[in-house]
């Protein structure tokens, strides 16, 4: 990938109600060929973060720049043939199949009905393979397990050939091993698919070992931000969760964080 | 990877959707023509004339339910929506009654655009009355806004009465027929023509959105990720569902429950891609209707009572379908 795209935000700001502000002020900047997690607890303004980076809420204040170029100066489809979205819960009001959904990721590239050509389908079939959801291509999103309706959804997100990947705690209701499988997964799409990937994690160890960078966030403002080296400090943890961290050195890797 | 499934990785064609097209229109046809022979009378060339007027108007009212229904349930991501119960209905059905009332008085000079102009105003008014409380900073809320219409729905049924009120004792034995649903064999062909251009160009309109429909079916923020303009989306399907709405109302009143039972019959029929689902949706619900208007115009004429309402059918069939379909949902919230 030779572009090299980039999402910036800067100074953002949002308010639900009046004077009840869930960012205020939050900078960072994603960019191609990194994997960006954004940290912090509940209801410190994560999702509402990445629904302002996605262009579903406006912010109040501050800019949200695409390649140098405003979010609000995108159409609808121009902005999904640039930037994807993954959220937390994979599910459908209505029972489609794994390869219908996926196909819904060529919207933006397909006419009117969205009828797929032979380069969608081409594209779609790279996508199940990449995610490994190809075998269950005819069954059913809610026949899936967890592991595989996410990775069903993020086959869809590849299908729209993004430069962006937004993924909204992709793993919450996973177990271990498709844990660490997304993690893999997001790592490569960053590295070797020269994406720009931000993942909203609640993971912390999880997030140091992948994560090129670490945005750490509470009641809406950036505590830190940086690579895991930088971020993974005791004291900074400490002040973004409000709770005594201990940090346990695995000799290769990145410390573990244990709560006390 | 070398699964099997590799080589066989399709998707919907154009080709397929003008077969489907095609199918569909035969059969609808072919109802027609079953449904204008059956009968007690002999088939003068007046009757068959009544007959076909009959069978067109059923069939563009079973039409504009089913496939507004269709729309409103994707839009709304819940089986239970359809214009009677999200108040569309009755309010196209107020706007109807208000133009009867200020004719009779001799305050509205009727023509043939009248009624079809005032249902669509109240239908209108009440899909936005409905949509403004079920929506919170671009947020629609499916049960708040099922909530709103059951509530409107009682509110236009009490101005519907107290319009009653003012009108005379034959009006009101009209407005019963009216009121319950009921296709006519006389109707105006003006009135047809308009009602028809009405219907066809919303059911257009909401086929082409199939894809949409379906996106939508994955959550707002997946809809609007994959390019959907999701807000254009909802006021457009509820103009259109007006629109529908107020044609259907102003050629045979307020018929309940098409768009409730035809989309859910389709949907096991057809699956779940939407750009089959509103072509499917159109044509069933206008088989449908021809058929329960037959039936009801038979039974009429078998006990010489005239014309059954088409609605008491619909309402019968649809009001025990309707508490299914609820208790299925309840169960899977509970789940």
């Amino acid at each position: 990938m030779t572009e090299q795209h980039v999402i910036q935000a800067a100074g953002v700001e949002f308010q639900y109600r009046p004077g009840q502000a869930v960012l205020r002020g939050v900078s960072l900047t994603a960019s191609a060929g990194k994997l960006l997690c954004v940290l912090g607890p509940n209801g410190s303004g994560k999702t509402t973060l990445l629904r302002c980076l996605l262009g579903r809420l406006r912010p109040d204040g501050g800019t949200i720049l695409l390649d140098g170029k405003p979010l609000n100066k995108y159409s609808p489809r121009g902005l999904a043939r640039l930037m994807a979205y993954v959220p937390q819960t994979p599910r459908s009001a209505f029972a489609f199949t794994v390869r219908e959904l996926v196909l819904m990721g060529r919207m933006a590239h397909t006419g009117l009905l969205g009828l797929a050509g032979a380069q969608d389908l081409a594209v779609a079939r790279q996508a199940m393979i990449m995610t490994a959801t190809l075998p269950f291509a005819s069954r059913a999103l809610e026949e899936l397990s967890g592991g595989e309706a996410q990775c069903a959804m993020i086959a869809r997100a590849l299908a729209q050939q993004p430069s962006v990947m937004l993924l909204d705690e992709p793993t919450s209701p996973l177990d271990i091993r498709n844990q660490l499988m997304i993690h893999r997964m997001m790592q490569r799409l960053a590295h070797d698919w020269g994406m720009a990937v931000v993942c909203i994690s609640h993971d912390i160890n999880l997030a140091a070992r992948f994560a090129d960078e670490l945005v750490l966030m509470r009641e809406g403002q950036v505590l830190a931000a940086g690579t895991p080296a930088e971020v993974m400090r005791e004291d900074i943890l400490q002040r973004t969760y409000d709770v005594r961290v201990e940090l346990i050195s695995t000799g290769d890797g990145p410390p573990v964080v244990r709560a006390n | 990877m070398t699964e099997p499934a590799a080589k066989s990785l399709t998707a919907l064609s154009g080709g397929r959707l003008l077969r489907d097209c095609l199918l569909l229109l035969a059969a609808t046809m072919a109802v027609a023509v079953a449904c204008s022979m059956v009968g007690v009378a002999e088939l003068t060339a007046n009757v068959w004339r009544m007959r076909l007027v009959r069978l067109a108007t059923a069939g563009l009212v079973g039409s504009a339910l089913a496939a507004a229904g269709m729309a409103l349930q994707a839009l709304l991501r819940n089986p239970l929506a359809e214009p009677y119960i999200l108040g569309v209905s009755s309010g196209a059905g107020v706007g109807v009654l208000v133009g009867s009332v200020l004719v009779a008085r001799g305050l509205l000079r009727a023509g043939w655009a009248t009624t079809p102009a005032l249902a669509l105003i109240g239908a209108v008014a009440s899909c936005a009355v409905v949509y403004g409380i079920a929506q919170r900073r671009g947020r629609l809320d499916p049960y708040v806004l099922l909530l709103s219409g059951v509530i409107i729905n009682v509110f236009n049924g009490a101005l519907m009465l107290a319009i009653l009120l003012l009108s005379r004792s034959a009006d009101i034995i009209n407005f019963v027929g009216w009121g319950m649903g009921q296709v006519s064999d006389a109707t105006d062909s003006s009135l047809l023509g308009l009602c028809t251009a009405c219907v066809l160009t919303g059911w257009a309109v909401l086929f082409a959105r199939g894809a949409w429909f379906n996106a939508i079916g994955l959550g707002d923020d997946v809809a609007g990720s994959v390019g959907v303009p999701v807000h254009w989306l909802r006021v457009e399907t509820f103009a259109l569902a007006a629109l529908m709405t107020a044609a259907a109302v102003a050629l045979a009143g307020p018929v309940g429950f098409v768009g409730l039972i035809v989309p859910h019959v389709c949907r096991i029929i057809v699956g779940a891609d939407h750009r089959r689902l509103v072509l499917f949706s159109g044509f069933v619900g206008a088989m449908f209707l021809m058929a329960a208007d037959t039936l009801c115009r038979t039974a009429g004429e078998w006990v010489s009572v005239g014309s059954l309402p088409v609605g008491i059918i619909t309402a019968l069939t649809g009001g025990p379908f309707f508490i299914h379909l609820l208790r299925g949902r309840l169960k899977e919230t509970a789940a």
